[in-house]
């Protein structure tokens, strides 16, 4: 822990950081764009400028020191004093903020960006309102650099960012910079565009309106965006991500700062992957199966229905006859609400851990790094809590079985009734094993996003929602257990699985992730306490 | 300049002088020999540190002190020869490695030796063509002979020597940007800590010098730090090669001691022997364009590491002057220099970039004879916000743009206010309107620097 002082405030800080990032630990709003914390320092746009002592020397006297030293290339130490709430520090900031509107063609109204802009931002708070600028722009030109990448060069603040990522963190280095002054432009090598599995980020780090989404170009004013807290469902790793949404509208995910899982990024199949929450032919009402005529019920009478249809198979074939496969997409509350459930109605009911698939193989980043140097990993597993839904049945005590072991059973006609729950959002969803073992039930209760086969054959067939319109929380390949928040509600008619599951098991009222981690942290010690990340300091970007 | 013999250009006009042949036979190579046979690297360091030998390369640091920072423990040691030459008006590197290039090469042993660096590169401006093959064959030749290789000499010291060409950025110049492109990348010049001497090329400790400072270094083995010490005024010792350009009537390469006239080296009969066709210096360009600009007044400037501070000039550069005449139009000459800056920042740092490419539009705009007195006062305030001396920028670019810039808008300001109120009523602001129409829709005439609105319109 180090002791500094910025304009008069003692600071303590983490040791081995600079005073850029110590000051916006503090609070401070410093401005900065070629300062990332995820990337190396340049210290080049300048805009981080602070005063700072230094030993006079001939009397060794700290004094001010003449010239303004960049706060991101300076190390903190003990006893270190600096300002940025001085006149030379502020004339600085208007005068880098003047430049970069030099040649910016001023496009704000149809920018993406527009609204948490850091050029917007800057200029407001750090820069002057009129321009001296008489003669003509220098106009840098409109790139298309890959599939999913726009480049507006025209409003770069040539921060290099971009190019960092692709060079430390993607270790794909496709972008680079070509010419010189303020005809620097950032480019990719001919027939080679941007395209990596991380690319999206680039999008991110761009502090201004540069590097564009394709798939958010043109969409949606940022200014009605709401954000929820998210985690991935890509795969293993459990990313934290923000769901920016309006009027129930997913428009697009963001990564969320977690050091040590995502740090500050996240990849483009959790980024992109979404589309299916989508799709026109999603399940979103209850229905029951009476004389192979599947109809709508009403979510009200269903918790009765379900009940008695349950009992009645355990009347008739015993305690162990019921069964339910629990699908690595749940919520670990919802596979917890779902296995308390069935086994108060049947003791002995077994519990299974559903398929996991495999997606590709371990793609480890930068590219071509020595095993301990990963600073991203994409996982082949492409669920989000195998080990959450595992820690769950575990928790609950009882008879756990494996899949294969609950089909036999079920084509062997031990068991009766099947509870299963999808929500793959995979064509290879469901498999050949689980449709012949079906054929043979009393009673099948399946729990699926989009319908097929398997739904075909339920008896109660129940919405399973897309995780961007539930909560809860997802264990991750680490055994993190981090919470996601509901960001949109589900299609009219549906109710989140969570919500659902709570009236079955009886409760009353909104279904509260919380409240029911409260519950489960007597089975499952530590299910109350989440990692939660920690906020990212409010003037980082 | 009587009394003086030529130190570095002696072999100049030497037929074959370009042959190791010749060249051994006029001396060369000999101190080589007496440095790596009867000194230790740490002598020659001493040594050069008492001839008080300062960079030729711009900077003017002292070359012994700059050795000294290299850590005691290192390995592998760089040397990188600073042969990009790119300043405006200077060609002295050229002028000698084109006559005399084993003279070059001898330095290059000599300081690499001293350093202990078993690698070294020159680093050559990439227009240089026909000079690449003048030293390219002399290194062949010196390297056949024995004095670049393994064992160099028999005593057991090692030294690989290549030239690697320079893709035209002035900015490759600046030691760390030389760096970068000698690696292979964008010529960006690096932000320090770390400093070459500890971490430079491929990472290794790092030693880059001008060729010239190199070239001093036989004569300071072979006549020793006192002799060196005893020619130039204090401070600035040894002998220097000045360029003189322009219109006079003997454009070319002297060598004289540190500390000659400006007025000296133009109108001397050893050097450029007066302007040329009757004209009279308007303006001179003493040192390498970035240094700044002397009046027709200030001829009395000497050219060492110190007199030039006394006329505002950033220092003593490269020596290589630039003559004005008096049928130049200074708007002509800022505008020159401001483009020439705009071009080659690098565009990393916010100020170079942008400043540079800012004053360049209005200087342009001035030559053109729509300026402003306002714009005088803007394209100085400008100058006043850049540079590495002010902490505003990695490289010391900016500072040569804003020396430059500044004292020809500072010292020629009554010209240039003259011509300005020369043109045409109305003129500056069609001119401005005519590009961009937008520009009077929106405040920008009444803020700052900029004329009132009711000025700038026109009925
Ligand atoms: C923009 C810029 C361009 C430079 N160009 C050259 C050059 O062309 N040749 C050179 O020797 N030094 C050049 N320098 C100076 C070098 O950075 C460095 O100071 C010099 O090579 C050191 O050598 P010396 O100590 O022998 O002078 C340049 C510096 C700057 C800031
Ligand atoms: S495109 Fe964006 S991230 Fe890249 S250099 Fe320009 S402003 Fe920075
Ligand atoms: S000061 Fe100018 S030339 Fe030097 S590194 Fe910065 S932008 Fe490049
Ligand atoms: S110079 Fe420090 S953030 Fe850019």
């Amino acid at each position: 822990m180090a002791t500094i002082i910025i304009d008069g405030r003692e600071i303590r800080c983490r040791d081995g950081i600079n005073v850029l990032q110590a000051a916006l630990e503090a609070g401070f709003d410093v401005p900065h764009y070629c300062y990332h914390p995820g990337l190396s320092v340049v210290a080049s746009c300048r805009l981080c400028l602070m005063e700072m002592k230094m030993p006079d020397p001939r009397t060794n006297e700290p004094q001010w020191s003449p010239r303004l030293v960049p706060s991101c290339q300076t190390p903190v130490r003990d006893g270190l004093e600096v300002r940025f709430d001085s006149e030379k520090v502020r004339a600085n900031q208007r005068s880098v903020m003047e430049y970069y509107l030099v040649n910016h063609p001023l496009d704000c109204p149809v920018c993406d960006k527009a609204g948490e802009c850091y050029l917007q931002d800057y200029s407001y708070r750090f820069g002057q309102a009129a321009s001296r600028v008489v003669d003509p722009k220098h106009k840098n030109p409109k790139k298309d650099i890959g599939p999913r990448t726009l480049l507006y060069q025209d409003r770069c603040v040539l921060c290099s960012r971009c190019v960092r990522f692709t060079q430390e963190v993607s270790g794909t280095s496709e972008l680079c910079l070509v010419d010189r002054g303020h005809r620097a432009e950032i480019d990719v090598f001919p027939g080679r565009p941007l395209d990596n599995p991380l690319q999206g980020n680039v999008v991110d780090i761009c502090p201004v309106g540069s590097l564009l989404d394709k798939s958010f170009l043109f969409k949606q004013r940022v200014w009605y965006l709401r954000t929820a807290a998210s985690i991935c469902r890509g795969c293993s790793t459990g990313c934290a991500i923000r769901v920016d949404h309006h009027e129930d509208r997913v428009y697009r995910l963001r990564p969320r700062w977690n050091p040590g899982v995502n740090d500050w990024w996240i990849c483009d199949r959790g980024r992109f992957g979404w589309d299916f929450i989508r799709a026109p032919d999603r399940i979103v009402s209850p229905q029951i199966c009476r004389g192979g005529e599947a109809g709508r019920v009403d979510w009200s009478s269903l918790p009765t229905m379900i009940r008695l249809r349950i009992e009645q198979v355990v009347r008739r074939h015993g305690p162990t006859s019921v069964a339910a496969i629990l699908s690595p997409e749940m919520a670990c509350e919802e596979a917890w609400l779902l296995g308390t459930f069935l086994r108060g109605l049947a003791p002995g009911a077994p519990l299974a851990r559903g398929p996991v698939f495999v997606e590709g193989q371990e793609e480890r980043f930068p590219v071509g790094c020595a095993p301990g140097q990963e600073r991203f990993i994409i996982r082949p597993e492409p669920h989000p809590n195998r080990r959450g839904v595992e820690a769950v049945i575990e928790g609950l005590g009882g008879e756990s079985a494996d899949l294969e072991e609950i089909l036999g059973r079920a084509a062997g006609g031990a068991i009766r009734a099947l509870w299963v729950v999808g929500g793959y959002p995979r064509p290879d969803w469901p498999d050949q094993a689980l449709l012949a073992a079906a054929e043979k039930l009393e009673l099948l209760v399946v729990q699926d996003m989009l319908p097929g086969a398997l739904t075909r054959r339920a008896h109660i067939l129940l919405p399973f929602c897309a995780w961007l319109e539930r909560e809860g929380t997802f264990m991750n390949h680490a055994g993190l257990l981090q919470p996601f928040e509901q960001a949109v509600q589900p299609p009219e008619e549906a109710l989140p699985d969570g919500q659902y599951l709570w009236a079955l098991a009886g409760h009353a009222g909104l279904y509260r992730a919380a409240r029911v981690r409260e519950m489960m942290a007597a089975g499952l010690p530590g299910f109350d306490r989440p990692h939660v990340p920690p906020e990212e300091p409010e003037h980082a970007h | 300049m009587s009394g003086f013999e030529p130190v570095l250009l002696r072999n100049v006009g030497v037929e074959g002088v370009r042959t190791l042949k010749v060249s051994e036979s006029r001396g060369g190579w000999a101190a080589a020999r007496k440095a790596l046979t009867t000194m230790t690297p740490d002598e020659i360091v001493e040594e050069v540190r008492r001839s008080g030998l300062r960079g030729r390369g711009g900077a003017g640091f002292p070359t012994g002190v700059k050795w000294s920072f290299l850590p005691k423990d290192r390995k592998h040691t760089v040397l990188c020869v600073n042969f990009d030459e790119s300043e405006p008006g200077t060609f002295n590197n050229r002028y000698l490695a084109e006559h005399d290039p084993h003279l070059v090469l001898e330095g290059i042993l000599i300081a690499a030796y001293a350093t202990r660096a078993d690698l070294a590169y020159i680093y050559l401006r990439a227009e240089y063509h026909e000079l690449f093959h003048i030293l390219q064959r002399a290194l062949d030749e010196a390297y056949a002979a024995g004095w670049f290789g393994a064992d160099i000499l028999g005593t057991g010291y090692r030294l690989e020597c290549h030239i690697h060409r320079g893709a035209g950025a002035y900015v490759c110049g600046e030691e760390t940007g030389l760096i970068e492109s000698l690696e292979g990348k964008r010529g960006w010049p690096r932000i320090k800590p770390p400093y070459p001497a500890v971490r430079g090329a491929f990472g290794r400790p790092t030693v880059v010098n001008n060729v010239e400072t190199l070239a001093c270094l036989p004569a300071i083995i072979e006549r020793g730090a006192e002799w060196f010490a005893s020619i130039g005024t204090p401070g600035s010792t040894g002998p220097k090669l000045y360029t003189v350009s322009g219109p006079v009537n003997r454009p070319g390469c002297f060598e004289a001691p540190l500390g000659l006239t400006v007025r000296e080296l133009i109108e001397g009969d050893d050097f450029a022997g007066g302007m040329a066709g009757g004209r009279k210096v308007k303006a001179v360009i003493p040192g390498g364009l970035s240094v700044g600009i002397l009046t027709a007044d200030e001829l009395d400037c000497r050219l060492d590491f110190t007199d030039v501070l006394n006329y505002g000039l950033l220092g003593l550069g490269t020596a290589g002057a630039i003559v004005i005449g008096d049928d130049a139009d200074m708007r002509k000459v800022l505008a020159n220099t401001a483009r020439f800056y705009a071009h080659e920042s690098c565009g990393q740092c916010t100020h170079c970039r942008e400043g540079t490419g800012w004053m360049a539009r209005i200087a342009e705009r001035i030559a053109a004879g729509a300026g402003r007195i306002a714009d005088l006062d803007l394209i100085v305030e400008l100058c006043g916000r850049m540079g590495m001396m002010s902490g505003m920028s990695i490289c010391g670019l900016p500072d040569g743009a804003a020396y430059p810039i500044r004292l020809i808008v500072e010292k020629f300001r009554g010209e240039l206010e003259e011509a300005i109120g020369r043109q045409p009523p109305g003129y500056t602001e069609r001119y401005i309107r005519d590009r961009i129409p937008s520009v009077y829709a929106l405040p920008v005439l009444q803020a700052g620097a900029a004329p009132a609105r009711e000025r700038a319109v026109p009925a």
